[in-house]
């Protein structure tokens, strides 16, 4: 693709956005975070487009084979440790340790909304106590997302796609899925996760071009949808005017896509399915897929944000490559020390995320590749399996942000507030902002040893 | 439930109770609760009722588009998430798809397409085709339709006539836009204030019924019922619920809600150690989920019989798969074949059954405390919470060379205070079922070769085994009560909260009385206030 020249946005484009979109669940907050004093904060204009990525993994790590010994830049670590499969992309891999959720905590719920949105969860129902949530805030995903609509529309606002097969639990959205657009009332708004890179495949590739009348129909057809929602909602509740307004939204970006030239890309071939081999899971395979297909959606332009699902919160997903029987969180509550195939687990992640950075790495963009124009945040939903701990946060920062991040630090802070890594990968992807977070973990600090400026 | 022990362990742990009832915590029992229904809601359609909605517009032979969004489950039923979710941008792409797939379909066949108008397309504007399309969008959103709606559709149909030069297509196009409507993605309902208070409209009743009893929009005689004002009584709501029970599509779709309830779905995608199971086939999971569902419908549609029968029946179904895990020779073949197990003490009702005993265990063991949790949680309809943070939740390990047995090493684990609260009230009821393997095979030793012991506690109840404990199960007035919640919950899309205390309890009273025959419970929540009204929809935002 050809570099895009990105205009400085608008004030009112992006006021815009917030208020007739889904983020309009979080109210004007993101929105005074971007502004300065003067209300002018927004990222200068850039010329190559960066990326924001939002890579989860499930279930935590096993902290001691984790953390870099040493702090500060050019990081290492043993061959047997998690990250080493990392190690040779660590130019462009920076990690955070030590950093903590802030919030009321809750096994799993809170972590993972602190770590993918920077809030709070939110219980849903008073009525039980086997606790129920959702994202009451967005996840990060969607924050860069809504602000790189602001600056110029991409076909694709957001990408989501999964690795493992959905193996979460029934206690709420943020177990099924990773990328929400924020709640205010109890009402489950997510972007699931296309979990068939097949399906994938068809989505962004495998589309016949419409003719400008057939188009200009649609069209028609989604106007004529968007006038019976905007009836409808004023006849409706408050609760449920507000899910009407994710569906317009939802309408509004087909239509969008419907105006805009898509980009050039070179169809790849079908990944086709992959069915469980001897009941095993192919997970790798289905990683190479995916990651291959979502690097060449950020190469042709079919968006700027994406969210990969490696594993739910709390999964389930069989690492029978590393020995393991039952599913990931099983094995996390009976596992004895030393935790060996929790340990041999998470490093076959890493070799997994190293795959995906290799790809970006490889796939030229403008004057450098991808990863240079990307900021990719990694992040799980605790410290570790067996004791549900969110304290010592593993998190990872990856790509060098359009020049924005310096990669190969590893920056430690005990007991900082997590929320502190999203704002700094937020930046990294142009984000203007001096302050993030919400309730108790909003914070104003960003990580500066990681930037470059 | 007793709750004898609970102070005790109060004590012992310095927490609260572990485990409490359900929508039933100490304020409200003093407080006397007032009625108040739950708002009116839009429940977006699950894939099989979009699918029968489809069927019901369009007839068959309809290819089914295969990429539709998944239905999320919420406190264990698509229909409370259905009533939760939106529609992200990915489910509208997908809708709209599915839409064109069809209208596709319809329209590469002239003659079809004729059919279903009622004459041949040759312009947008005659009055036939105009009549269709009122006609069509009525029935597509189960309820009248305004003037101005209409209207609108037949401005789209002539402006994309116009501009395809294709009136046929004008006509497709205009139907899009009846499917991809909120009006027919969601049922939409509002209600109306009523004589005796806020309700769902006769249209919306309609609904509420044809979705809950048959996943599927109203038929003619139920629309006929809804136009006439029938609905708005519950004698008129009984009649027409009575009839549509003896559809045979109500079974299908109160089995759906049984599946739900026990959660048997997952049991489609069982995962368990091949090397370690020889009885495991590709069909297993699946052949487990129907011997369940079979017995469900033997129980409500063949025997009309008392519900707690279904924890103490020997009468069951299986087939090949199942008579692998039951140990009963000569069976061959996916055909099922109803068979009463012997009594020995091995087998009864539905806690016995492979899938139940499957679905609560791992890959390679067992799992007391899960097969507990299901029970308290699923059948008792009480709550456990989760370990809190920070608390090591790994058991104990075997000393080298010392083997020792799950039920072992969960009862060290509950030496520890911090578990035992939340144990003690979980592990007792699974350790009855640990004569089962992790896929239901009966057994008597463990894979170590140890003794597996399957006497257990319960609530101050001793119990000698899992027979025993079925029948115990039984024999709880707190099961039935459960199961007319579950219901209740599922059916009216929520969570039963304070301003439905009283017409769970009436539910209950009802099913209680009608010996706990499943449709009477069907007939007492299609009357009961809870489900025929509602509470005007509120404005503003609550968490």
């Amino acid at each position: 693709m050809s570099a895009r020249k990105i205009e400085r946005p608008s004030r009112r484009l992006f006021l815009r956005g917030l208020l007739g979109g889904a983020a309009v669940a979080v109210g004007l907050p993101i929105f005074e975070m971007m502004l300065n004093g003067n209300g002018d904060a927004f990222a200068d204009g850039e010329d190559i487009p960066t990326r924001f990525g939002l890579w989860f993994f499930g279930n935590g790590v096993h902290l001691p084979t984790w953390t870099p010994p040493t702090v500060g830049p050019d990081w290492t670590v043993p061959e047997d440790f998690g990250l080493a499969p990392l190690l040779p992309y660590k130019e462009y891999v920076s990690v955070i340790s030590g950093l903590s959720v802030m919030t009321p905590r809750h096994p799993h719920h809170s972590g993972m909304s602190a770590v993918c949105s920077g809030g709070p969860h939110l219980k849903i129902d008073d009525v039980r106590d086997t606790i129920v949530s959702t994202m009451k805030y967005p996840s990060i995903d969607q924050v860069a997302a809504q602000y790189f609509q602001s600056l110029a529309p991409n076909p694709y606002k957001s990408l989501e796609v999964a690795v493992t097969r959905f193996r979460g639990t029934d206690e709420g959205t943020s177990f099924q899925h990773l990328s929400h657009n924020g709640s205010k009332s109890g009402e489950t708004n997510v972007n699931p996760s296309e979990e068939s890179p097949h399906a994938f495949f068809d989505r962004l590739f495998n589309k016949g071009a419409g003719s400008p009348q057939v188009d200009r129909a649609r069209g028609s057809v989604l106007d004529a949808v968007s006038g019976q929602i905007k009836t409808l909602q004023g006849r409706l509740g408050a609760k449920d005017k507000q899910r009407l307004e994710q569906h317009l939204t939802s309408i509004s970006e087909i239509e969008s896509r419907l105006n805009l030239p898509i980009g050039e890309c070179n169809k790849p071939d079908d990944p086709g399915v992959f069915p469980d081999l001897a009941s095993n899971e192919q997970i790798a395979e289905k990683n190479k897929a995916v990651s291959d297909l979502v690097a060449l959606a950020l190469s042709c332009g079919l968006t700027r944000s994406f969210s990969i699902q490696y594993s739910t919160c709390g999964s389930g997903a069989v690492f029978w490559m590393v020995g393991a029987t039952d599913g990931q969180h099983y094995m996390n509550h009976t596992e004895p020390a030393p935790y060996t195939k929790q340990k041999d687990a998470v490093r076959f992640t890493m070799g997994q995320l190293a795959y995906f950075l290799d790809r970006l790495k490889n796939t030229p963009d403008a004057t450098g590749n991808l990863l240079d124009h990307s900021s990719i945040f990694v992040c799980t939903e605790h410290t570790e399996g067996w004791t549900h701990a969110q304290d010592d946060l593993p998190m990872l920062l990856c790509g060098k942000g359009g020049g924005r991040l310096r990669g190969n630090v590893h920056y430690r802070q005990e007991g900082g507030s997590a929320s502190r890594a999203l704002m700094t990968a937020l930046r990294g992807a142009g984000l203007p902002l001096t302050e993030f977070g919400y309730e108790e973990a909003h914070t104003k600090e960003r990580i500066a040893e990681l930037e470059t400026a | 439930m007793r709750q004898a022990f609970a102070p005790l362990l109060c004590a012992l742990v310095g927490l609260a109770s572990c485990v409490g009832m359900i929508g039933d915590s100490g304020d409200e029992r003093a407080a006397a609760a007032a009625f108040a229904p739950a708002e009116p809601t839009l429940h977006r359609l699950t894939r099989p009722q979009i699918q029968n909605a489809w069927l019901d517009l369009f007839g068959k032979p309809l290819t089914m588009p295969a990429d539709l969004p998944v239905d999320d489950v919420l406190y264990g039923f698509s229909s409370i998430s259905a009533a939760r979710s939106t529609i992200a941008p990915v489910d509208a792409e997908k809708y709209e798809n599915a839409t064109y797939a069809l209208l596709d379909q319809i329209f590469a066949d002239p003659a079809r397409r004729d059919a279903l108008v009622g004459c041949p397309v040759t312009a947008v504007g005659e009055p036939c085709v105009k009549d269709f399309v009122a006609s069509f969008t009525t029935r597509a959103w189960r309820r009248p339709v305004s003037e101005e709606e209409v209207t609108s559709l037949h401005v789209l149909s002539a402006k994309v006539a116009t501009d395809l030069e294709d009136e046929a297509q004008g006509l497709k196009f205009a139907l899009a836009a009846v499917l991809l409507s909120p009006h027919f993605l969601f049922r939409v309902e509002v209600g109306e204030p009523g004589d005796e208070g806020y309700r769902y409209t006769g249209w919306e009743m309609a609904s509420r019924l044809s979705f809950l009893l048959l996943d599927a929009p109203p038929d003619d005689t139920l629309r006929e019922a809804a136009r006439r004002g029938e609905l708005a009584t519950a004698e008129g709501v009984q009649a027409q619920a009575s009839r549509l029970l003896d559809d045979p599509r109500a079974r299908v779709t109160l089995t759906r809600f049984f599946r739900d309830f026990m959660n048997i779905g997952k049991l489609d995608a069982l995962d368990k150690q091949p090397d370690k199971f020889p009885q495991l086939s590709a069909t297993l999971g699946p052949s487990m989920r129907i011997e369940m569902e079979r017995m469900f419908e033997n129980n409500v549609f063949e025997k009309e019989g008392d519900f707690r029968d279904m924890f103490t029946t020997r009468d069951t179904y299986v087939n090949e798969d199942l008579a692998r895990v039951y140990g009963i020779e000569g069976i061959t073949g996916p055909e099922w074949t109803p068979v009463t197990l012997p009594d020995d003490g091995r087998r009864a009702g539905i806690l016995t059954t492979p899938g139940f005993l499957a679905l609560n265990a791992h890959k390679t063991q067992t799992s007391p405390t899960h097969r507990g949790r299901f029970v308290r949680l699923n059948m008792f309809c009480q709550d456990i919470p989760p370990p809190p943070p920070g608390i090591n939740t790994t058991l104990p390990e075997a000393e080298p060379g010392k083997p020792t047995t799950l039920r072992q090493r969960l009862d060290e684990h509950r030496t520890n205070p911090e578990c035992a609260g939340c144990h003690e009230q979980m592990d007792p009821i699974g350790f009855a079922f640990e004569k089962y393997d992790a896929i239901g095979v009966y057994r008597e030793t463990d894979e170590n070769g140890l003794t597996v012991d399957s006497t257990t506690v319960v609530d101050g109840h001793p119990v000698a085994g899992p027979i025993d404990m079925a029948e115990l199960a039984a024999s709880l007035p707190e099961v039935g009560a459960c199961i007319a919640r579950r219901f209740y919950e599922h059916a009216g899309a929520h969570l039963a909260g304070k301003g439905d205390k009283n017409s769970v309890e009436e539910l209950v009273a009802d099913f209680v009385a009608s010996d706990y025959r499943f449709k009477d419970l069907v007939l007492g929540l299609v009357t009961n206030d809870g489900y025929r009204y509602a509470s005007k929809p509120s404005q503003e935002v609550k968490p």
